[in-house]
């Protein structure tokens, strides 16, 4: 039997044996085969010591067993780890963060509580998929939308709780950001509801952000300090029509100007939906402006300094476009909405952009939504229709990494300012560290604008089943987050093996983030029963705790 | 899209082209073939492109289990569900980057992989996975009790031209079942 830190055979004899009284011995699972399904399949630390596993699982079927679960869990102090999905490959996976835990498995918790057309709400569980959620509302024939992150498997809740985006409209595509309302066990076994769902029989929970007095909901992210078990979301009203606008500019330099106009543009509202950067230069696809078929082969003079083992001259390569008559930057921006906003805004769009000498401008086709079946067939990225699948797992090429088969990814995701000069300066940085340790890859990465301030550089590392490449990997990601905390670039999510190498980079003023974060930790979870180690937060009282 | 097909016929169930004429065995053997259930339904990944001579090979292998060809997208995934809360045993026919998300579905209504079998597409007349690919889709090798960790370790890839032949059984935990409403 695997234990918990800290915690005797006898005690966690006892706590399983109250736990399967709570929620049937068929819905408590300590077998090596069951406890299988909560490793991370992309682990870094795959059959390593430090890899983490968890000692046990229980899934509970509705919030009041949850109160029970964590009642019991308190007494014993183990440790508890709760999942939604369990599919947040990538950044951890159903693995807990602190090896021993008992994994909360809530995904038979699936119920759409209740959904409003009108306001344009839902209010879920944690075993509700976006797959579900999708599928209820063609069902129903709601008129809503959701925002989906890529791949769609992922529970709505636990998305949003590990910050997770999609790419629709602004006010959608931050997960956490357009919750409202959320109902949390506390690790104490209490139950409690934030912003207006704090009062009995509210009829605005959903409707009205604040709440009264300090907003905390904050604090829930990441599941630190409480098992959230519902959780409202506003969804985005069916937009009549969609088109997606492509703009072109010449110069790799161009691209300062061209995120300072887009900046404005979005923080006055006019661009709202998402845009994407590409290079018809080098050959890094975007969605409309490499619609039409496969990409084409590189130019051979383009290849070659794109492939400069001592780095890309990017005067060489602007010199070489410009000779093919190639554009360095496309830029496709994506509108939604009525056929006379998605003109306004490509014309505003246009009108800003024409301060750049030799940007060109197409708007494509106005399509009327909703997609027919036959037409999201042919639609090679459905994300931006608000329509969930998996084919991001077929995107990926299949590669090997010094040796070893590749067989998942890890994320390094650094925020980058919002301005063309650092964009320039992180592909630099970032592409510099690519060449020294050869990593699969393309020669140049763009950064992502998903959030709407600053840009995001998603850069997926591979992840073997050798320790020895693995570890290797783990050195990069080192090297990768010392180099942006010295720009001042910080990560905002990241793997359970450098919750504490990034928190420890949030040092202001000797750690006092993480201080008042485990104060805090120490006044709701004395017991430090709730995910301990999650983020690299912990009790502050080791041997009184679990954590 | 999930589409059930009672037959298969060139040009019917399948793409085309990429697939050549044979295929051949690496590290192929079929694992954890013990007791438990017959298999209740072939899952074909549409996505493939496959060969009408390899559609016509499953087409002669089959026998009369049903078919059911999905696509991981949101209506592939309705029917899905319906196919998994239905059956007790799966046999299927994928790409090991669709068998990786179809074992992670297909673990939360209780499926274990407990074989699997991959071929080379471009390695040609490599008769023993040709026999498990019979084997597999014929719906007559009963599904092993458990789990099979070295089934359980592929590739998860689609570029990398293997086509998996593999079998489910329900026999873990039914996490996920019908979505409630409350």
């Amino acid at each position: 039997m695997k234990l918990p830190p800290n915690v005797s055979e006898a005690d966690f004899t006892a706590a399983l044996k109250a736990f399967a009284s709570i929620v049937g011995d068929q819905w408590l699972f300590t077998t090596d085969e069951d406890l299988e399904l909560y490793r991370d399949s992309y682990s870094i630390l795959w059959g390593e010591a430090d890899e983490r596993t968890a000692s046990a699982a229980v899934a509970p079927d509705n919030a009041d067993q949850v109160v029970e679960l964590v009642k019991i869990a308190d007494r014993y102090r183990i440790p508890i780890y709760p999942i939604s999905t369990g599919k947040n490959l990538g950044y951890g996976g159903a693995a807990p963060a602190l090896t021993g835990s008992v994994v909360f498995d809530l995904k038979r918790m699936n119920r759409i509580v209740e959904i409003d057309e009108q306001h344009g709400y839902v209010v879920v569980e944690p075993g509700v998929s976006y797959f579900d959620l999708y599928n209820y509302i063609q069902e129903k024939g709601l008129k809503l939308w959701i925002d989906v992150p890529s791949p769609g498997w992922g529970s709505v809740l636990g998305n949003a709780l590990d910050g997770g985006v999609g790419v629709t409209l602004a006010p959608y595509r931050s997960h956490f950001d357009a919750h409202c309302g959320m109902e949390v066990v506390l690790p104490n076994g209490r139950m409690m509801r934030t912003g207006m769902g704090a009062m009995p029989g509210a009829k605005t929970w959903q409707q009205f952000k604040p709440g009264f007095g300090p907003r905390i909901d904050g604090l829930f992210k990441q599941s630190n300090y409480g098992v959230v078990t519902k959780m409202g979301f506003w969804l985005m009203p069916s937009p009549e029509n969609f088109a997606t606008g492509v703009v072109t500019v010449p110069k790799f330099h161009d691209l300062i100007p061209l995120v300072d106009i887009v900046g404005q543009l979005e923080q006055s509202q006019i661009v709202q939906g998402l845009w994407n950067l590409s290079s018809p230069t080098t050959g890094t696809p975007a969605f409309a402006a490499h619609e039409s078929g496969p990409p084409k082969p590189l130019d051979s003079t383009i290849a070659a300094i794109l492939n400069d083992p001592g780095g890309v001259d990017m005067n060489k390569l602007d010199a070489a476009a410009q000779s093919k008559g190639l554009p360095f930057w496309a830029c496709d921006f994506n509108f939604y909405g009525p056929e006379k906003l998605i003109k306004a805004q490509w014309d505003c769009v246009c009108d800003a952009l024409r301060a750049i000498p030799g940007a060109k401008f197409k708007l494509g086709e106005i399509r009327s939504l909703p997609l027919s079946l036959e037409e999201q067939a042919k639609t090679r990225d459905l994300g931006p229709f608000g329509i969930p699948t998996l084919k991001t797992f077929d995107l990926g090429p299949m590669y090997s990494y010094e040796g070893a088969d590749v067989v998942g990814h890890i994320f390094f995701s650094p925020v980058i300012p919002r301005t063309g000069e650092a964009a320039i300066e992180a592909m630099d940085v970032f592409a510099a560290i690519g060449r020294k340790y050869k990593l699969p890859g393309p020669p140049l990465q763009f950064p992502s604008t998903i959030f709407q301030r600053a840009f995001l550089f998603a850069v997926g590392l591979p992840v073997t089943r050798s320790p020895t490449v693995n570890a290797k990997i783990r050195d990069i990601i080192r090297e990768l987050v010392a180099v942006s905390a010295e720009r001042g670039w910080g990560e905002y999510r990241t793997a359970p093996a450098f919750y504490d190498l990034i928190m420890g980079t949030y040092s202001y003023n000797d750690h006092a983030l993480r201080g008042l974060l485990e104060t805090i930790k120490d006044a709701v979870d004395p017991n430090g029963i709730m995910s301990p180690g999650r983020y690299a937060i912990r009790s502050r009282h080791p041997g009184e705790g679990a954590g | 899209m999930v589409t059930r097909r009672t037959a298969i016929g060139a040009g019917l169930a399948f793409g085309s082209v990429a697939w050549a004429a044979g295929f051949g065995v690496y590290g192929a053997t079929v694992q954890g073939r013990s007791e438990a259930r017959s298999v209740d339904v072939l899952l074909i990944d549409d996505s493939l492109e496959m060969s009408g001579q390899m559609a016509a090979f499953i087409q002669a292998g089959r026998r009369a289990l049903p078919v059911v060809g999905f696509q991981l997208d949101a209506a592939g995934h309705a029917g899905l569900m319906r196919v998994l809360n239905k059956s007790q045993a799966i046999a299927g026919i994928s790409s090991g980057a669709t068998l990786f998300c179809l074992e992670r579905i297909a673990w939360d209504h209780g499926f274990r992989l407990t074989g699997r079998s991959e071929g080379y597409a471009s390695d040609p007349g490599d008769d023993a996975f040709r026999q498990d690919v019979v084997v597999f889709i014929s719906g007559t090798e009963p599904a092993a009790a458990s789990a099979s960790p070295l089934a359980r370790a592929y590739r998860p890839s689609r570029a990398d031209g293997m086509l998996h032949a593999w079998i489910m059984q329900k026999s873990g935990p039914q996490l996920r079942q019908h979505r409630r409403e409350a």
